[in-house]
């Protein structure tokens, strides 16, 4: 049994390293799709200090609901990531598209462009500068199963207090709106990212997240031109383009 | 004086002399045990010797770290795992902190940042030990341009938003470590398996190397006290449903079964005195007579235990049933020798002539009765197994002492003024059989014979098969928790069988890191060719003095200023921070100290810090000795018969490279032919020595054919018995069919023998079967005993050689005795007394 475990844990290296480097693809995958659900909260007008648990309740309650009337929606973003590897924050922008559950799309543009696109079973991160692209498969046993389920739990809202400590303070004028902060509470998550911060606006919009990462990394987004419309399914649906060069980091 | 008398004369006459002499024999033998006492638990000495594959694993197991390593496991409720997840380290933590404690394996190296940093400080030794292309490819990358490029790449990639460059400079900023782990990663099996943590999350491993200074029983004994301390306060701070925490590893199997061996002495000595002694007070209704057979029976014990000491040094575990066994036999001796006194005694005979009586008449059957059975318990010497080899003599010398003892210590125990029974039931059910079958042999011969060919021609069918069990399970102790806590991991674990081991032993570093390149080389062409599943070697940890001597003149070529001017010019223009390259700059500073030559060799060993999680994987592949070695070969299914042992044999070995294939299921593999070869020419020989034997005693060719088929219905209704009561056969039981042959046989030959020479049927031959039923019964108790022991290696035997006995026991009354009968009739004294 010894053999057996030490040979697991030797051999298994390889995909320990690759569950790594998904990791930080994972977080800000996470941060995007909490945020993009976050656009369709719609809450009623009422003005308090901190939220009580029974107001967070109420509100996401009204967000569930939303989301299940209106499960589409289109924005614009703009993110800086902050890392320790670079002196300055990388910055990016574009256009990120929705769709509830867990599908969602999102083209970065400037002189390093992506597109990254999820259609809940695997997740595709394509970079047309270098004809490369980058194919992950969800729920195959990955350690970070756990957390992607925790993450569409939260995206569903179905038990997301049990996920996340979930606080929440009222926002006064001219800035109306709340902002909620969630705290993962499994260690797998925990180690994904630490807490996870969002503003939303007296229209009930997502404007603003921030990521604070257990290694001090930080990713801070801004939303803008919310729309709810009707999204082909195609959007979500990835082909590479003749010529790409498709890596599987996590295997396949 | 004939030496009956003389005995006769000293138990009845000189019984204070008799007495000091026991005293003294007492003291000389618990003197050797008190000062001689060594017992060795190793269950590998059960297996016989002269097996590579069985030296393999001694050498394995005596050898390598990994017999110090514990596995810990966690499991909770399926309601429990996040719970499980942040109860884990803190688990891991205190597991640390135990004094007895040397390293903790909580999680993969990879994941922790230590681990990480560990590797980074193993990277320069593995780099200078690729081969002098590779060497000079992998340090190509120093070169400025590269660097730009390398860097720019990365740089441009993280913009993208692709989270892999980040991590890959995080683990390898000058992209130098994985060239220097490929080698690494060629010769391991790539598996995606969560490696310590069940796939439901509902168990986590902990793997523990513990400071134990050897495998001693005693010292794991002490060990697990100190595990199960530990254990029954490790939950604290748990805060979930029920929290199993379970322990296995050689150290609890080793304490377990060194404590079971006090269990198996005391349960199968215990379990033989009650039924033996039962089976006596129901034959004979006599108190003392049963004490003084108990005590002589003992004192024997006593005396083969105490010579086996002086001839062995240090006995097995296994020998603790020869006391079991050796009662159930010798017990033979004192049913027959105070049987015969009763019959004196009911003749009219004073005590001190039935003593010189029945030592007279029957002295000299017992002496040649002990020779035979000691002779056919000596036979287990060619087992080749240490254990059953000393098991073997010890009842040898048990039975011999237990002979003289019977003839002799016996009548210390009997009364004078004893009054003869007056209803002997057993006798009267006795005679009235022997009369029934007499008078009409037909009827029972008819009937015994075809119950015992029906189920001979069961047993002898090939089908259904009797079961062979040659799994290691079958030589676990029973009711272990070490053995259910390593069941339970499996069962959650993924499912992979054990390897195949390769020891490989080298004179030095040189020949041993060629030795690894060629047998990784071959056997990669069997992976490739789908002759085995996966491999892993220690090939690209073992250092080549030559290669890297020829890398250090390379590394001279290098100007590392300049790499580091240029290192830090990148660094700045693509914006990355300096602090972050840290690594980077120490590793060209090592660089730098290397080209001195004054600096001797890097060795990952003194790299690595003690305290590394990465050890766990290095004691896998090096011994204590670091030129002592092991490789794994996976097979592509588990190694089950002695054909794919022999496969294996052919081709993973590489020729001119000495090596010892082993691991249990190898092992177990080579000695199936050693067990079929116990099974079926040794158990042979023994019939034929048998048939020999009866032949030259009995010279009658039709009693010797009743006696040979008696034999032949024992042995099929025992198989028989065996498969229809699910007992299958294992490496070590199988030696219960010669033992069988040579205890089975004495039953027939008492009958046979009275048979030929008795003149008044009643007197004669019911006077032999009462003692034959009490003979047999008390050796298939005794032997029965034996199932009570938690080692199943004994209990199996036990319960083979039990089954056996009574078929032989069986077949000798109800067909030996009409057989012999009807083939030689002769008239029951009242019909003679009516016909004359």
């Amino acid at each position: 049994m010894h053999k057996n475990i030490l040979n697991l844990v030797e051999t298994a290296r390889c995909a320990v390293h690759a569950r790594r480097l998904s990791k930080m693809r994972m977080a800000q995958r996470a941060v995007a799709t909490i945020t993009l659900f976050a656009i369709f909260a719609s809450i009623p007008a009422s003005f308090g200090d901190p939220l009580s648990p029974a107001e967070v309740k109420s509100l996401l309650a009204r967000i569930r609901e939303k989301r299940a009337a209106e499960p589409q929606v289109e924005a614009d973003f703009h993110e800086e990531k902050i890392i320790r590897l670079m002196n300055k924050p990388i910055v990016s922008s574009g256009k990120v598209s929705f769709q509830a559950p867990n599908k969602f799309r999102r083209e970065a543009k400037g002189n390093s462009p992506s597109v990254t696109v999820s259609d809940g079973q695997q997740l595709w991160i394509y970079y047309p500068n270098f004809k490369s692209a980058e194919r992950y498969s969800l729920g195959k046993r990955s350690p970070l199963d756990s957390v992607i389920a925790a993450i569409n739990t939260a995206l569903n809202l179905e038990n997301v207090e049990t996920t996340f400590h979930i606080t929440g303070v009222k926002i006064d004028p001219p800035q109306a709106g709340w902002e909620l902060e969630l705290t993962p509470r499994s260690p797998s998550m925990k180690r994904m990212f630490e807490r996870l911060h969002l503003r939303i606006n007296d229209n009930l919009l997502v404007e603003h997240t921030e990521m604070f990462q257990p290694n001090g990394d930080r990713i801070v987004t801004n939303y803008s031109k919310q729309t709810r419309m009707l999204i082909p399914a195609s959007t979500f649906e990835f082909v590479p383009p003749p010529g790409t060069d498709v890596t599987t980091p996590l295997g396949k | 004086m004939r030496s009956s008398d003389y005995i006769a004369h000293l138990m009845t006459r000189r019984r204070a002399l008799v007495w000091g002499a026991v005293v003294l024999l007492v003291i000389a033998c618990v003197t050797i045990l008190i000062t001689r006492l060594k017992l060795d638990s190793d269950v590998l000495n059960m297996l016989p010797s002269g097996f590579s594959s069985v030296e393999g694993l001694k050498v394995y197991n005596r050898d390598f770290e990994q017999t110090r390593e514990l596995t810990f496991a966690l499991l909770c409720q399926p309601g429990d795992v996040e719970k499980l997840e942040e109860f884990s380290p803190q688990f891991a933590e205190h597991l640390r902190q135990q004094p007895w404690c040397e390293r903790v394996l909580a999680g993969s190296p990879m994941e922790t940042p230590d681990g990480i940093r560990d590797l980074q400080s193993i990277v320069v030794p593995l780099l200078m030990n690729l081969e002098p292309a590779e060497f000079e490819k992998a340090m190509s990358i120093l070169q400025p341009e590269k660097i730009r490029e390398r860097l720019h790449r990365l740089h441009q990639q993280i913009e993208a938003g692709s989270p892999r460059p980040q991590l890959e400079l995080e683990f390898d900023p000058l992209g130098l470590l994985a060239p220097a782990l490929k080698p690494l990663g060629q010769g391991t099996a790539i598996q995606e398996d969560q490696p310590l943590a069940s796939s439901d999350r509902t168990m986590r491993i902990f793997l523990a190397v513990t400071k134990q200074a050897s495998m001693s029983a005693f010292e794991c004994q002490r060990l697990m006290r100190e595990v199960d301390q530990f254990r029954a306060r490790a939950s604290e701070g748990w805060e979930g449903e029920h929290l199993e925490i379970l322990v296995t590893g050689r150290a609890a199997y080793v304490a377990e079964i060194s404590l079971s061996m006090r269990h198996d002495i005391i349960a199968t000595l215990l379990g033989s005195i009650l039924l033996v002694g039962s089976i006596f007070l129901i034959g004979f209704q006599r108190w003392l007579p049963l004490l003084g057979m108990g005590f002589a029976l003992l004192l024997s014990c006593l005396v083969a235990l105490a010579l086996g000491f002086l001839i062995f040094n240090r006995l097995n575990m296994v020998t603790v049933g020869f006391c079991a066994i050796l009662i159930g036999l010798g017990v033979d001796f004192a049913i027959l020798i105070f049987g015969r006194y009763q019959q004196a005694r009911g003749d009219g005979e004073s005590h001190q002539g039935a003593i010189a009586t029945s030592v007279a008449k029957l002295g000299r059957a017992v002496f040649f009765g002990a020779i035979t059975t000691a002779v056919g318990f000596l036979a287990l010497i060619l087992s080749g197994s240490m254990g059953f080899s000393q098991l073997g003599v010890l009842i040898a010398i048990g039975i011999l002492f237990a002979g003289l003892f019977m003839c002799t210590i016996l009548f210390l125990f009997v009364r004078e003024r004893q009054a003869p029974i007056r209803h002997d039931w057993l006798f009267g059910v006795v005679k009235k059989y022997v009369r029934w079958s007499v008078n009409r042999p037909a009827r029972v011969l008819i009937l015994s014979t075809t119950i015992l060919l029906a189920l001979s021609a069961f047993g002898f069918s090939p089908s259904p098969p009797l079961s062979f069990d040659a799994s290691m399970r079958s030589l676990e102790p029973k009711n272990s928790r070490a053995s259910r806590a390593l069941e339970s991991i499996m069962h959650k674990m993924p499912a992979r069988w054990e390897p195949v081991l390769a020891i490989v032993q080298a004179r030095d570093e040189q020949e041993l890191h060629d030795d690894w390149r060629k047998i990784a080389a071959h056997w990669s062409e069997l992976q490739a060719a789908g002759k085995i599943k996966s491999f892993s070697t220690p090939a690209a940890l073992t250092l080549s003095p030559m290669w890297m001597q020829k890398n250090r003149e390379r590394l001279r070529a290098f100007d590392f200023q300049k790499v580091r001017r240029s290192l830090e010019e990148t660094l700045d223009a693509e914006g990355f921070s300096r602090d972050s390259f840290a690594p980077a700059f120490a590793l060209l500073d090592e660089f730098q100290r290397l080209v001195e030559s004054a600096v001797p060799l890097p060795h990952w060993r003194e790299k690595l810090p003690k305290s590394s999680s990465w050890w766990f994987l290095i004691d896998r592949y090096f011994s204590k000795d670091p030129l002592l070695t092991t490789g794994f070969a996976t097979t592509n299914a588990p190694v089950a018969t002695h054909e794919q042992r022999e496969e294996i044999g052919r081709d993973l070995p590489v020729p001119e490279v000495p090596m010892v294939l082993s691991g249990w299921s190898f092992a177990l593999a080579d000695l199936l032919p050693w067990s079929h070869r116990q099974l079926l020419i040794i158990s042979g020989l023994m019939a034929i020595f048998d048939a020999v034997f009866l032949a030259f005693l009995y010279r009658d060719w039709r009693l010797w054919v009743i006696q040979e088929i008696t034999l032949a219905f024992a042995v099929g209704a025992m198989v028989a018995s065996m498969k229809l009561l699910h007992i299958p056969l294992n490496l070590l039981n199988v030696l219960a069919f010669r033992l069988v042959l040579a205890i089975g046989v004495d039953y027939g030959i008492y009958v046979v023998l009275v048979w030929q020479k008795a003149s008044e049927l009643e007197h004669d031959v019911a006077g032999v079967i009462k003692p034959v039923l009490l003979a047999g019964l008390t050796a298939v108790s005794g032997f029965a005993s034996l199932g009570l022991a938690k080692n199943p290696s004994l209990s199996s035997l036990g319960i083979a050689c039990a089954i056996g006995i009574f078929w032989s026991l069986a077949a000798t009354i109800f067909f030996t005795l009409p057989a012999a009968a009807a083939a030689e009739p002769k008239l029951w004294r009242e019909d003679k007394t009516g016909i004359s």
